[in-house]
């Protein structure tokens, strides 16, 4: 039903509250449909998927952004612009020490949880804000980077924080060598 | 601040639109869904919206249409509707929505023609207004995903909610 995206001419800001709730009609729905929380999840990402293709050339259209000259800068960016202009919040971002491919972004106040205050019974495995993973996912694709996305932490589930782990693939090392003559 | 770019809201409307045409083989059945979804959001939205807009009560209908249109369609979709077509009774008005963000990279498919892709808004209002003890009747008169030159919306007051029983789930 999309046709492609033409840059409105006003850019409205609004509040989350109704896209807040209406995700959760969104998730409540796909949870009628599919018994296993492993098929909600799923269908999670992949709309979200669906939504970051598009959504990649409105935030560019927006942000003026420069490509990216780093797996860092790109997390960034993901961060402190798109999170920002779409979420309204700036998750802090980590990286893995041990290489330089894998990323984390900390959700400390997460607006698709605001009216949810635990998992329903039941769906103990539900990664109730996968969309999100999915959007980041299809956006950096059109933009020719390959990640896996996935949550690594979530407070509904328990744990302390709500984590999302970005993972790049593994730069090829350039050697240099010296020609030989 | 609770504020984003709309744009990712009009998509995820977007895959909730497409997942219930999914789901049910007829428009009219999703028409209804939507609707039903929007209740249930309009009956905790209010409560939000209340605590953020430090609105007072509002006296009659007409106050009521004018904080709907300019307050609460500007704080949650970023719009301000126009009021127009009052009935002589002064129980019925329409909302003008020249520009509907929900709808922004939307086109209908032609075996959707029955679908009222926005319905979610008419069940949000519904709901709401139950909550402030109005029992209104809210539809789309007009559609430009359906050809029209606007999107109207048609509100027409039906009756006061004289107990305070809190709205259950429908």
């Amino acid at each position: 039903m999309s046709r492609p995206m033409n840059r409105r001419q006003d850019n409205h800001k609004i509040s989350r509250e109704l896209f807040v709730l209406t995700y959760g009609a969104l998730v409540a729905q796909l949870c009628k449909d599919y018994e296993k929380d492993e098929d909600v999840n799923k269908y999670l990402d992949r709309m979200g998927y669906d939504i970051g293709i598009r959504l990649i050339e409105d935030f560019l259209a927006r942000s003026a952004m420069r490509k990216c000259r780093s797996y860092s800068e790109t997390v960034d960016v993901i961060a402190q612009v798109a999170f920002k202009m779409y979420l309204g919040i700036t998750p802090s971002v980590s990286c893995s020490n041990t290489t330089e491919n894998e990323f984390f972004l900390m959700l400390d106040n997460n607006p698709l949880v605001d009216f949810v205050e635990e998992l329903p019974p039941g769906r103990s495995s539900l990664c109730y804000c996968n969309l999100l993973c999915g959007v980041i996912r299809g956006a950096l694709e059109m933009v020719h980077l390959a990640a896996e996305v996935t949550f690594v932490q979530d407070r509904l589930k328990g744990d302390d924080v709500t984590e999302i782990g970005i993972t790049f693939p593994k730069r090829l090392e350039v050697k240099k060598h010296k020609r030989n003559k | 601040m609770h504020l984003m770019s709309s744009e990712l809201f009009t998509l995820t409307y977007g895959a909730l639109v497409t997942q219930l045409c999914k789901d049910y083989e007829n428009d009219e059945d999703v028409n209804k869904q939507l609707d039903k979804m929007g209740y249930n959001i309009g009956v905790r939205l209010i409560e939000d919206f209340l605590a953020r807009s430090n609105v007072g009560r509002c006296h009659d209908f007409r106050e009521t249409a004018d904080v709907i249109a300019k307050v609460a369609f500007k704080m949650y979709l970023g719009i301000t509707p126009s009021i127009t077509n009052w009935s002589p009774a002064g129980d019925e008005f329409s909302l003008i929505l020249e520009n509907n963000p929900l709808v922004d990279f939307v086109e209908l498919p032609d075996n959707h023609s029955s679908l009222i892709y926005s319905n979610l808004l008419c069940g949000v209002l519904r709901g709401a207004l139950e909550m402030v003890q109005m029992a209104v009747d809210v539809k789309f008169v007009q559609d430009t995903l359906k050809g029209d030159g606007v999107t109207e919306i048609r509100m027409k007051f039906v009756k006061r909610i004289e107990d305070n029983l809190p709205a259950g789930e429908e």
